[in-house]
């Protein structure tokens, strides 16, 4: 059997790699340092801590009063009372509360404010539903309340009310939806889009090194068709981008039980976004002179490009204009498509159009970089 | 029999600098040909056409029967070339390197272990085989680049200036081991600017300067071009430039250039019987501080065809 061109370029690229230290413990140790202190930076890591729920209630409103009790007796749960509606869902979108609930004077239908695409939310969530469910001991409390004061009939429609509430709980929150999650489920995908690219711009020394000893030119004079040997060095990056992605995925999945979403999109996205760091590469590769400027260049641009794309803070909190400037590089797009694809429900048909243009990115910046890089090394 | 090697009006131009003009040789199968020129005549970018590294702007290469821009596949496959430079992965063994270029070129996957071990004791480098590269020395280094263009067995090994920047010892163990190349029935193509070598490896020569062949032949030919003239160096203390002029004066001297600050090469018919009269002709004008007389070699060829030296 007879081994093919590319495999031999691949192979022999990809044990260089392996053999640069430095190189790796970016890759291997560097993605898991910046999601870890990030992640707990943004109050993402005390997974054993109880989760902080806010509530707006008078607890001079039996229902309330009784409702109150139940969620403060759950294990799970920190009941923090807050004086206001606004004041609530500030808190549930800054982070601060995992969830709210509000509960009207003399009414049982309660509001839960959280915000839909943050893990924590939902386990506050279930617990609240939990406790509102056994609302028969509620209706007890609130008999027992309301046989000194009220009326009978008052009380038999307080009754009736609280039994329909446990139905009537509703997530409130179309102004809060889209926000950022918080702790590792915001980390993990933006140190993905973060390192995946940063380091692919790194190992792009390589590349300047293979051109600038004469390596391409070489293996250009081996009856080897030209395609093959470029094909070979973009397999090998994109090879390398996609490792890194992967590497994020399961560690951050096992260790941080970040859960990333359906697979075809997920892959869908991390796939067109080794793309674009492939093709950033290779353009790397074909336009600087010294194997060092890479490591040089790599890191800051792609930290800035981070930045504006919403992977080093949440893009809400930049601004809309640095938002839209953000849009106009990959980062942007990567992370607006790996958080929809981290909340449930959701799959490739939600992120059609971040994969659109992700690729259109990624075929432009390859077809360029590939042009360039074939010149650039055409002679000795 | 098909020659291993055929070009013809091979010419290439970098903007209005003509780099090759006209050029065209051919090599017979296991013959040893050498290019032999000073830097920038022209040698790095004939060779790059040869082995498809660079588009000529006219001319045609014949590898074996196979036209290299009819059919690259074929005439790449049957020639070996060793860069001028090393081009081999630093950061991987030699042995690595090797299975690596087995790899390029196709070697049945069975054949590569043993071909990479041939090679490795052809170059003498078996015992540092898992050292990575750059921790060779210049010579190693030089040794596994000409060994990185052995492992397909090529009909034709092309090398371009193998022996630039190498130690005399690395050097003579290079030039012993092409000599058991050709002995074993390898054709050559070897470019340098060292007459030497050139005369030492090579079998025919042709002469390139400014992009051209000015002359080709076998040594004994070329050095037959400069008749029964002889090379004087002449190493003169006081007015070189004025005694230059009127040694070009003298009988029988036919050209007289100056190598170096204070030294002067001649070509002289029957020069051995001339030295009486260059001394007294630069009397009074410089002191002759050491003078030798060569026999005539490519160098005195180089001299005569060219009017200038092959090293500057
Ligand atoms: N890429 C290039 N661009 C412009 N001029 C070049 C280029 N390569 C070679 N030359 C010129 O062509 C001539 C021949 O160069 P080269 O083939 O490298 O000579 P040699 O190998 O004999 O030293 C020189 O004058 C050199 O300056
Ligand atoms: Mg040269």
């Amino acid at each position: 059997m007879r081994p093919h061109p590319v495999l031999a370029l691949v192979a022999a690229n990809l044990r260089r790699h392996s053999r640069d230290r430095v190189g790796l413990f970016f890759i291997v140790v560097m993605p898991f340092v910046s999601i870890i202190f990030v992640g707990m930076a943004l109050g993402g890591g005390a997974a054993a801590a109880r989760l902080p729920v806010g509530v707006v209630a008078q607890e001079s409103d039996p229902v309330a009063a009784a409702v109150l009790a139940e969620l403060r007796a759950h294990p799970d749960l920190e009941i923090k009372t807050v004086g206001g509606e606004e004041e609530l869902r500030a808190g549930v979108r800054g982070g601060a509360l995992a969830a709210g609930v509000v509960i009207p004077p003399g009414s049982t239908r309660f509001e839960l404010v959280m915000t839909q695409s943050s893990g924590s939310g939902m386990a506050a969530r279930s617990a609240v539903d939990a406790s509102v469910g056994r609302v028969a001991g509620v209706i007890e409390a609130t008999r027992a309340a309301t046989s000194a004061g009220a009326s009978p009939a008052h009380a038999a429609e307080l009754v009736r009310r609280a039994q329909a509430a446990s139905a009537d709980v509703e997530v409130v929150g179309s102004d809060t939806a889209s926000a950022t999650p918080r702790g590792f489920a915001y980390t993990a995908p933006a140190n993905l889009l973060l390192f995946t690219f940063i380091n692919s711009m790194a190992v792009a020394a390589a590349l300047v090194e293979s051109r600038r000893i004469g390596m391409l030119p070489r293996a250009f004079t081996a009856p080897v068709r030209r395609g093959a040997v470029l094909f070979g060095e973009a397999l090998s990056r994109f090879l390398v981008a996609a490792a890194q992605a992967v590497l994020i995925m399961v560690v951050s999945s096992l260790l941080f039980g970040v859960s990333w979403g359906e697979p075809f999109g997920v892959a869908a996205v991390v796939g067109v976004f080794a793309l674009v760091a492939t093709g950033a590469a290779i353009l790397m590769g074909s336009l600087v002179r010294s194997s060092a400027q890479p490591s040089a260049i790599g890191p800051p641009l792609g930290i800035v490009l981070g930045m504006l794309g919403g992977c080093l803070w949440p893009a809400e909190a930049a601004g809309p204009t640095l938002d839209t400037i953000g849009h106009l590089f990959p980062h942007a797009w990567g992370m607006d498509a790996l958080l929809t694809l981290s909340r449930p429900g959701t799959g490739l048909g939600d992120v059609l159009l971040e994969v659109a243009v992700l690729g259109l990115m990624a075929a432009v910046l390859l077809s360029l970089s590939l042009v360039l890089f074939s010149r650039r090394t055409r002679t000795l | 029999m098909t020659d291993t090697l055929t070009c013809a009006n091979l010419s290439k131009s970098y903007g209005g600098v003509v780099a090759v003009r006209d050029v065209g040789f051919t090599i017979a199968p296991g013959e040893a040909y050498g290019l032999l020129g000073p830097n920038g005549a022209g040698k790095t970018t004939t060779i790059s056409m040869l082995v498809g590294l660079l588009k000529p702007d006219t001319g045609t290469v014949v590898v074996g029967g196979a036209d290299l821009s009819a059919d690259p596949m074929a005439a790449k496959a049957k020639i070996g070339y060793v860069p001028q430079e090393i081009a081999l992965y630093p950061d991987l063994t030699g042995r690595e390197n090797l299975r690596f270029f087995c790899r390029l070129f196709g070697l049945p996957r069975k054949a590569v272990r043993a071909r990479v071990e041939e090679v490795l004791d052809l170059v003498g480098l078996a015992d540092r085989a898992d050292a990575k590269l750059d921790t060779y020395s210049g010579g190693m280094k030089r040794r596994i680049n000409i060994g990185a263009a052995l492992l397909h067995r090529p009909e034709l090994l092309i090398l371009d200036e193998p022996t630039v920047g190498v130690d005399p010892q690395s050097r003579k163990s290079i030039l012993d081991g092409l000599e058991r190349l050709v002995a074993d029935g390898m054709a050559l193509l070897y470019t340098s600017h060292y007459m030497e070598e050139v005369e030492r490896v090579c079998d025919r020569i042709a002469i390139v300067d400014h992009g051209s062949i000015v002359a080709e032949g076998t040594r004994h030919e070329l050095v037959a071009l400069v008749g029964g003239a002889d090379r004087i160096e002449l190493t003169l203390d006081g007015d070189v430039d004025t005694a230059l002029a009127k040694l070009r004066g003298l009988g029988g001297v036919t050209e007289a250039v100056r190598t170096a600050a204070g030294s002067v090469r001649l070509i002289a018919e029957g020069g051995r019987y001339l030295l009486p009269s260059v001394i007294s002709t630069v009397d009074g004008i410089a002191a002759v501080t050491a003078v030798e007389v060569v026999e005539p070699d490519l160098e005195a060829t180089f001299l005569h065809l060219t009017g200038n030296t092959l090293r500057d």
